[in-house]
């Protein structure tokens, strides 16, 4: 954990930001040691490792923002860049329209360190390696046709000192592990994938090594290994239809970040992203009042759960995790916010501001958000219960406008249901809608049992880019009436 | 203000980390940037930063064992550090067979600068002024603006223990636009070496005029219709594809060019990554080292050639074109310098032929559907409008298209005269790649949705 060395430049530099003309800073150190390494094909294709720190100053000087930020911590530069803020700040005066605001926050004096099992930093490099390679080695053993086999992890530890000119001083040591299989298969003019237990890149928890080995990847590499080959020749998924639809809880996991997560996003809402990241449908006057989804929807922010990505003590501007709820039977009841975006709507931030290191400014990021359980049993359950429709599982593709109402994603694989059985697997499935119709069609969510803490650690937002590590609780759901098929 | 690191103190760290380093080879990569963007949302510059990094990236071989270490304490102890479990994690590592050993030095041919003092020079009261003269535009029309303004300063060196040495300085800068009124918005974007040479007027001037033809949006039934593709869409699809035309892409067997190189696979345009192109981000090596080079991939429409780096060149028993990325395990290499040649109409020319069409301005959250079908979806925004008798007639509400992208380059009717230059956000923590793109008209693009604004 970060302590006195880094304490004393942060009130050095503080202490230079006001004299400077600041009437409100803070100052964030930020060490990250992160370390991937990929199995490609039955060998390790590449590791990677780094440890980057730095420091950065956020300030508030005439009434509007300024940021700076560098890796050389020295009482020489920490003047240098608290100098900088207020000068870049100074600047951003000049277009300004109102005084920058920030909702009250009782000033904490706190440490917070993610509670871990395994600590995978103090293990043997070659057993972390062992696991990516037991688990390739299984995908090409089950299927030797696989064109391509990959097996990666990656863990992560990041210690956070923040310190405000409130007189908050707030210590932090995260850790995060994730890890994952893909079988990619080429054949009959067609190129498939499987991946576990998410999609894309990886699932990733706060957690120790203890996340990667839950999986247990030997044992299902057979399957992905199968899937992947048996879809090069599996049925089409139907085109332009409607019917029901039951989505997996890792594909509902990303369908509720890209449709939930990112419009309760405060500053979307109030358009300080509209250039890039884009606006929200979910404007401040529908809050407390408007029908997001069914009564079976129950969307909490929760950044005290275990596990999550978006667990911590206290966010990037000082402020404690909380629990809240953003959907409430199905109503909008709940934004993320910032200190500054709260002062806006005159309520206090619920402590969702995270960056992306050391180098970039904080901001509103999902926490963990997440479709609570609802009372719908297992997935075997959910689909005896549905007379015809598909079951869609892990994510291949996604996409949504810049508003977050019109989204199309496709899954990696899909099975028709046919009198509550499961039937023929399908190749390609894409479904399409627009938000809050689509959440309004939900007629069942499974039960807890079914519930996973899923983690995103690739969230693009802001500009220059940044990347954030999100964490969402789905279990399967069913939808109805749902337009599907547009890959033909 | 930026001070460059320069060529000597980077080959100083670089030869540090050679030195330190053991096994039986080792390769370091110093990247140092200076990065300031002030980014305005209605009409007010709300985010303003700044910020300096310098990382090193040492990649030590033991025989076919290879570790990558990245720090950012580049005094003695930080690149000791690094060098030290760089070197221990290299010799923990299993044996790769497929790792084809580091690159030997080649000699580069030299390539224009693409480093402006002036743009280092730029301060952050400069940004605000162009921020705001972007702000004023819009509100002017009775608009309000979001975007940002950037200047960014980059040094790229690399070493290897087998004599390599590459040092390039390059700046850029960067002002983006989106004019927003209360039902429809547009956009525009400009970038330059040069900061003094951005134009932030014509950046104003085209996204405020289109925001004002961009209001009360009506509905457009989706389906196949002809198009009118501004360069910020072009780049897109420019993209996609340039992703596809790269020997790892061929090798994991899902590149629309596999087994079809001297063929036709789309209509009559050319592709060329041109990394001496004086009008884009020229550099004369990539992440490796090598010496680039100019490479036709695709010509008047038939596949010519896909780029390489040393790893998948050495496996697929090829040339190394000189197109590495930073090492990493999911896009070793990539081309860069992406141009797609000029045809020989105005924009307004590719509108006024179009009998019945849709402008669109960009595409917003384009994702892969079928990477070897090349089948993408994403969606327009920020000025989508219909064109009737070869007139911009009215703004249309955005579509979702779900299209392969070179089927779509399949019915090119008309490629723009003049090249816009794009620049995407950092990849890998620097700024890589950049775009030379025209508009372009195509015969059908498949609009599979809409949504509600």
């Amino acid at each position: 954990m970060l302590g006195s060395v880094e304490r004393d430049l942060a009130h050095r530099t503080l202490d230079t930001a006001r004299s400077r003309g600041a009437s409100y800073a803070d100052v964030r150190f930020v060490r990250r040691a992160v370390e991937d390494a990929v199995v490609k094909n039955g060998h390790l294709d590449s590791v990677d490792r780094s440890e980057i720190f730095g420091f950065s100053v956020r300030a508030i000087a005439d009434g509007a923002w300024g940021f700076a930020a560098s890796p050389i911590l020295t009482a020489t530069e920490a003047d240098r860049v608290a100098a900088l803020a207020v000068e870049v700040a100074r600047a951003s005066a000049i277009t300004k329209r109102e005084e920058a605001r920030l909702a009250a926050v009782k000033p904490a004096t706190a440490t917070y360190t993610t509670p871990i099992e395994i600590d995978p930093w103090k293990m043997r490099f070659e057993d972390r390696v062992k696991l990516l390679i037991d688990a390739d080695a299984a995908m090409k053993h089950a299927q030797p046709s696989l064109r391509t086999t990959r097996a990666s992890y990656e863990i992560w530890r990041e210690e956070k000192l923040f310190v405000s000119s409130e007189g908050a001083d707030i210590a932090q040591t995260l850790y995060e592990t994730g890890a994952s299989i893909a079988a990619e298969s080429v054949g009959e003019g067609e190129q498939q994938i499987r991946t576990y237990p998410g999609s894309g890149g990886r699932s990733q928890n706060t957690a120790g090594w203890e996340y990667a080995l839950k999986w247990d990847f030997v044992q299902h590499a057979p399957r992905i290994a199968d899937e992947a080959v048996a879809l090069l020749t599996a049925k089409q998924c139907p085109q332009d239809i409607r019917t029901s639809i039951i989505l997996s809880s890792n594909q509902l996991m990303l369908q509720c970040h890209e449709s939930c997560g990112h419009p309760i996003e405060l500053d979307r809402a109030l358009g300080t992203e509209a250039a890039f990241a884009g606006t929200s449908f979910l404007t401040p006057d529908r809050l407390g009042s408007f029908r997001y989804g069914s009564e079976h929807v129950n969307i909490a922010i929760d950044s005290t759960r275990k596990g999550g990505l978006g667990t911590f003590g206290y966010d990037d501007e000082g402020v404690p995790a909380t629990e809240g709820w953003a959907v409430k039977d199905g109503i909008f009841v709940g934004y993320l916010m910032s200190r500054e975006t709260a002062a806006a709507l005159g309520t206090v931030s619920n402590g969702t501001v995270r960056a992306d290191g050391w180098s970039r400014l904080p901001m509103i990021r999902m926490t963990n958000v997440s479709v609570m359980p609802g009372s719908a049993g297992t997935l075997e359950d959910l689909i005896a219960d549905t007379d015809d429709g598909i079951y869609m599982d892990t994510n291949r593709s996604w996409s949504i406008d810049d508003k977050r109402l019109n989204f199309q994603f496709g899954t990696q694989i899909g099975w028709e249901i046919k009198n509550g059985k499961r039937g023929a697997m399908l190749r390609n499935p894409t479904y399409t809608g627009i938000t809050p119709e689509f959440w309004g069609s939900c007629d069942a969510v499974c039960s807890e049992s079914e519930w996973t803490m899923w983690g995103t650690p690739n969230c693009g937002k802001g500009q220059p880019g940044q990347v954030g590590h999100t964490g969402h609780g789905a279990a399967p759901a069913r939808f109805r009436n749902v337009q599907v098929g547009v890959v033909k | 203000m930026t001070e460059l690191f320069g060529e000597r103190e980077l080959r100083a760290i670089c030869d540090k980390a050679l030195k330190a380093s053991e096994g039986d080879g080792a390769e370091a990569v110093v990247v140092t940037r200076s990065a300031a963007l002030t980014r305005f949302a209605n009409a007010a510059i709300h985010q303003n930063v700044v910020s300096r990094e310098a990382e090193l990236r040492l990649r030590v071989v033991r025989g076919t064992r290879v570790a990558t270490v990245t720090t950012d304490r580049l005094d003695d102890e930080g690149i000791r550090r690094a060098a030290k479990d760089a070197s221990d994690l290299a010799q923990l590592t299993p044996e790769n067979p497929t790792f084809g050993g580091l690159p030997s030095d080649r000699a580069l041919l030299p390539a224009p600068s693409a480093y402006v003092e002036r743009t280092a020079q730029a301060t952050p009261m400069d940004r605000a002024r162009a921020a705001k003269q972007l702000c004023d535009a819009a509100r002017a029309a009775a608009l309000t603006a979001a975007g940002y303004v950037s200047t960014n300063v980059q040094e790229l060196a690399i070493a290897s223990s087998l004599g390599v040495w590459a040092y390039a300085p390059a700046t850029t800068s960067d002002a983006e636009l989106a004019a927003i009124g209360d039902a429809g918005s547009a956009f525009a974007q400009r970038i330059a070496l040069d900061f003094g040479a951005l134009d932030v007027a014509g950046c104003a001037r085209e996204a405020v005029e289109k925001a004002k033809a961009a209001q009360r949006p009506r509905d457009l039934a989706p389906g196949a219709h002809e198009v009118v593709l501004e360069p910020y869409a072009v780049r897109d699809i420019v993209s996609f594809l340039g992703g596809q035309l790269t020997g790892n892409s061929v090798e994991e067997g899902r590149s629309f060019v596999i087994g079809k190189l001297g063929t036709k696979v789309t209509g009559d345009i050319t592709l060329v990554d041109d990394p001496f192109d004086p009008n884009g981000l020229p550099r004369a090596f990539d992440l490796e080292g090598q010496p680039s080079e100019r490479v036709t991939l695709i010509e008047h429409g038939i596949a010519r050639a896909v780029v390489y780096d040393s790893g998948t060149a050495y496996r697929t028993k090829q040339r190394n074109t000189g197109h590495a990325l930073p090492a990493n395990p999911s896009q070793p290499a990539a081309p860069m310098h992406l141009r797609l040649e000029p045809g020989d109409r105005t924009r307004e020319q590719l509108i006024r032929d179009t009998k019945r069409g849709v402008l669109v301005t960009r595409f917003w959250y384009t994702r892969w559907v079928h990477q070897l079908r090349t089948i993408v979806t994403g969606m327009t925004r920020d000025g989508t409008f219909a064109i009737v008798d070869g007139e911009i007639a009215y703004p249309v509400k955005n579509f979702r298209f779900t299209q392969s992208y070179h089927d779509a380059l399949g019915g090119t009717l008309g490629i723009g005269s003049d090249l816009a230059l794009l620049v995407p956000g950092e990849q890998f923590g620097l700024q890589v790649s950049s775009y030379r793109v025209p508009a372009l008209r195509l015969a059908s693009f498949n609009f599979t949705g809409a949504t509600q604004y």
